[in-house]
């Protein structure tokens, strides 16, 4: 070939490979096919079940997520790159979000992405080798007024400096909440009859089954 | 039918269509990239816009809507008024293409589509000289996305017909679209490549030089092709072809709109398998055995030796012993000439059709679909003039027979003088024929590669490709539909219907339109033939 291709037919799947959906994913999954209409139909709270027990959603887990909704791999694979709240690489214990949106990137949006980079040491999309740290950029955060803007995990850092960043960086408590989680957060709900504390359901299931 | 005008012309066309389609029918050289008649309408490309005319909401009265409606997705209604030439329209033109431009490598000196491309013709309508991105560009990788194809993002203008393709018409659902809105491209789940019967289409409704095909690879600049509109002799679908060749070789097959029968698309088989067409092992000359040693005759004489010969035959066993075995790789009308020479030279002669290979199942597309739901249907009867040569045979009447029935009766000795045809692309001959044939007094064998029975034969004729020749293929549902010579014959060799033409005592030269008006006199079903229509430019 002329110039330089990607080969895309490697196989990044070992056919032989341990299922890394467990069963209690595959159930949890699986509670969902009632209320929707077809099982691709269920692919969004598949994919946030998988990502909230595994923490990201690699290669294996999209082919046998696709396997179980009966769809192709291939259609996994474009609703998960079209959201980027979904992980297919491991992502780190705190996630640092930056906003690439038009009034961010008018205050210095791009400096303080540049500064988180450099001083993580990672681009885009990427994890620290001691898996502390994920980057990870997003169209708008919501918080215009107070550009640039930025997330740790769920906390919202405003008007940040490329300056600040090292030290917001190394403050232990920069993904502290500080409100506590709403009622409205649908939290995954351990079955009372199970000893295993296995997840059996969330709490909108429980909710639906309660009301029939 | 529906009344509409477009920019003050009032034209007449189908119900519920698209008012795109509508105004390509009419003659419209819309700019468009998503659409496609085959595939679900997305409008995602925005290029169609046009203005339409709505009452006011307020007095009712008819006027220009404030905004542009995309006419792919706006189905005609009697009386509606659009336009295509204003102000508005253009501006909307010439913006998209700045956008489809933006990140475009515009690398068309090494492009394969170069020539053929809708975003080189665009652009040379509406477009502008000079890019005023002054940003670096968005470079997306070209890909490797299967045994056939590839993919080179960097040229895509997302329009996704190959994405809607695969999942309405192959039904394989390879494709996706991975990320979103500036950094999108298409693309497939790594280690399941695009590899299906059909998958060679999404290279043909590709608008620009985003998917490739391997196959043509930086073989050919387009604009050296010369074509011929043929129809495909792999199954007995009969898909309308176009054979792009230049140089006396072809260089690609193209399916043709052809609306009941293949629409818009063709499958793999039949686009890559055209190879034989330049097989060196071919038979290009006529070798005629005079003692113990053959020799090649002149074409001239050839007519005179095989009439004497076959009369020689006729008069030592009589007519009943002669035979002929038409191929349903021949045209019908070369079937109906051989058929008339043997006739009239032995009036009893048996009229056999020749073998059909059947291989597999129907294939029917979308995957997994029923007959009769098929957009698309794979035949397992891997010949293209069944029907054809089985009309011929019935036409004549008398002695006819299959070819289970030809072979058993050729094993009994019936046969003393026979003319057998081939044209297969592989190897064919079933060796009981081959034994009890090889025991005749005179074997004619008209065939494109050696087999058991050239060895054999008195007289060796070169059989030419489907692409050599011209004619009309019978497909499964009985339709005739012509074809036309794409290239020469390889030197020393003859067209088929040639030769045929002279040994059935007529003068000059052969060309299908004239054997079926010869045809039609006697055979009603060649009154009239199908032939697809003709697409203007642009249109899919």
């Amino acid at each position: 070939m002329a110039w330089k291709t990607i080969d895309r037919n490697e196989p990044v799947v070992d056919a032989g490979a341990t299922p890394v959906l467990t069963e209690a994913i595959r159930g949890k999954i699986e509670s969902f096919f009632p209320r929707y209409p077809t099982k691709r139909a269920v692919l969004l709270p598949a994919l946030h079940v998988i990502q909230d027990a595994l923490g990201f959603i690699g290669w294996q887990a999209m082919k046998e997520v696709a396997d179980l909704l009966e769809i192709h791999p291939s259609a996994v694979f474009d609703t998960i790159s079209f959201y980027t709240h979904f992980w297919t690489k491991p992502r780190g214990e705190k996630v640092v979000t930056v906003c690439r949106s038009i009034s961010c990137e008018l205050l210095g949006g791009r400096e303080v992405l540049e500064a988180v980079k450099d001083h993580l040491g990672i681009g885009e999309h990427e994890t620290t080798g001691d898996g502390k740290y994920s980057i990870a950029v997003e169209e708008c955060l919501a918080g215009c007024d107070h550009g640039p803007c930025l997330l740790v995990n769920e906390r919202m850092h405003k008007c940040v400096k490329a300056a600040d960043v090292p030290a917001l960086l190394a403050d232990a408590g920069n993904a502290d909440h500080g409100l506590p989680r709403s009622d409205l957060f649908d939290g995954p709900v351990v079955d009372d009859d199970r000893d295993d504390g296995v997840i059996a359901s969330t709490s909108d299931v429980v909710e639906m089954q309660d009301s029939n | 039918m529906a009344k509409i005008t477009i920019d003050n012309q009032e034209i007449e066309c189908r119900d519920g269509i698209p008012v795109l389609q509508a105004a390509l029918e009419a003659g419209w050289d819309v700019p468009h990239y998503c659409y496609h008649p085959g595939l679900s309408v997305v409008a995602s490309c925005r290029l169609c816009l046009m203005e339409m005319q709505l009452p006011h909401p307020k007095t009712r009265e008819m006027g220009w809507a404030p905004k542009l409606f995309p006419s792919c997705q706006t189905p005609v209604k009697d009386g509606m008024v659009v336009r295509f030439d204003s102000g508005a329209v253009e501006q909307n033109q010439k913006a998209c293409m700045e956008y489809f431009l933006l990140n475009h490598p515009l690398d068309c000196p090494v492009c394969d589509q170069a020539g053929e491309c809708h975003l080189q013709d665009y652009s040379y309508k509406f477009g502008e000289s000079e890019s005023r991105m002054h940003d670096q560009k968005q470079v997306n990788p070209k890909k490797d996305i299967g045994p056939q194809t590839l993919l080179y993002s960097d040229r895509c203008v997302m329009c996704t017909r190959c994405v809607r393709f695969a999942e309405e018409v192959s039904g394989t659902e390879e494709l996706c679209i991975v990320n979103r809105g500036g950094r999108a491209e298409i693309d497939i789940f790594p280690g399941i490549p695009l590899d299906n019967p059909m998958q060679g289409n999404v290279v043909d409704v590709c608008p620009v030089g985003a998917l490739l095909d391997k196959d043509f690879l930086f073989k050919k600049r387009v604009w050296f092709l010369e074509s011929g509109d043929s129809v495909c002799p792999g199954c007995s679908t009969g898909c309308a072809i176009r054979v792009d060749q230049s140089d006396n070789r072809v260089q690609r097959l193209k399916p043709r709109y052809n609306p009941g029968v293949n629409e818009w698309w063709m499958c793999d088989e039949g686009r890559f398998g055209w190879k034989y067409v330049h097989d060196v092992e071919r038979v290009t000359r006529p070798r005629l055995r005079r003692g113990a040693e053959m020799e090649t005759p002149a074409w001239e004489s050839l007519g005179e030796i095989v009439r004497y010969r076959f009369e020689q035959q006729v008069d030592r066993h009589g007519a009943a012993k002669v035979a002929v075995l038409l191929s349903p790789m021949m045209a019908c009308e070369e079937a109906w000439l051989l058929a008339k020479f043997v006739r009239e030279l032995a009036p009893d002669a048996t009229i056999a059709t020749g073998f059909v290979p059947m291989v597999g199942e129907e294939r029917c597309f979308p995957v997994g679909c029923n007959a009769d739901d098929a957009k698309f249907v794979i035949r397992r009867e891997k010949c293209p003039n069944g029907r054809g040569v089985e009309l011929v045979a019935e036409h004549f009447g008398g002695s006819t027979c299959d070819f289970d029935g030809f072979v058993t009766k050729a094993g009994e000795g019936a046969f003393e003088a026979v003319w057998v045809v081939g044209g297969y692309s592989e190897e064919w001959v079933p060796k009981a024929l081959a034994t009890s044939l090889a025991k005749i007094e005179m074997l004619v064998v008209q065939d494109m590669f050696e087999s058991a029975l050239t060895g054999e034969a008195e007289l060796v004729l070169p059989a030419c490709a489907w692409v050599e020749r011209d004619g009309s293929f019978v497909n499964h549902a009985g339709l005739i539909q012509p074809f036309e010579r794409a290239i020469n014959v390889p030197d020393g060799a003859r067209r088929d219907g040639q030769y045929l033409f002279g040994l059935a005592g007529f003068e000059g030269l052969y060309s299908g339109a004239r054997v079926r008006a010869l045809m039609a006199e006697e055979m009603d079903a060649f009154r009239e033939i199908a032939e697809a229509p003709r697409q203007p430019a642009h249109q899919h």
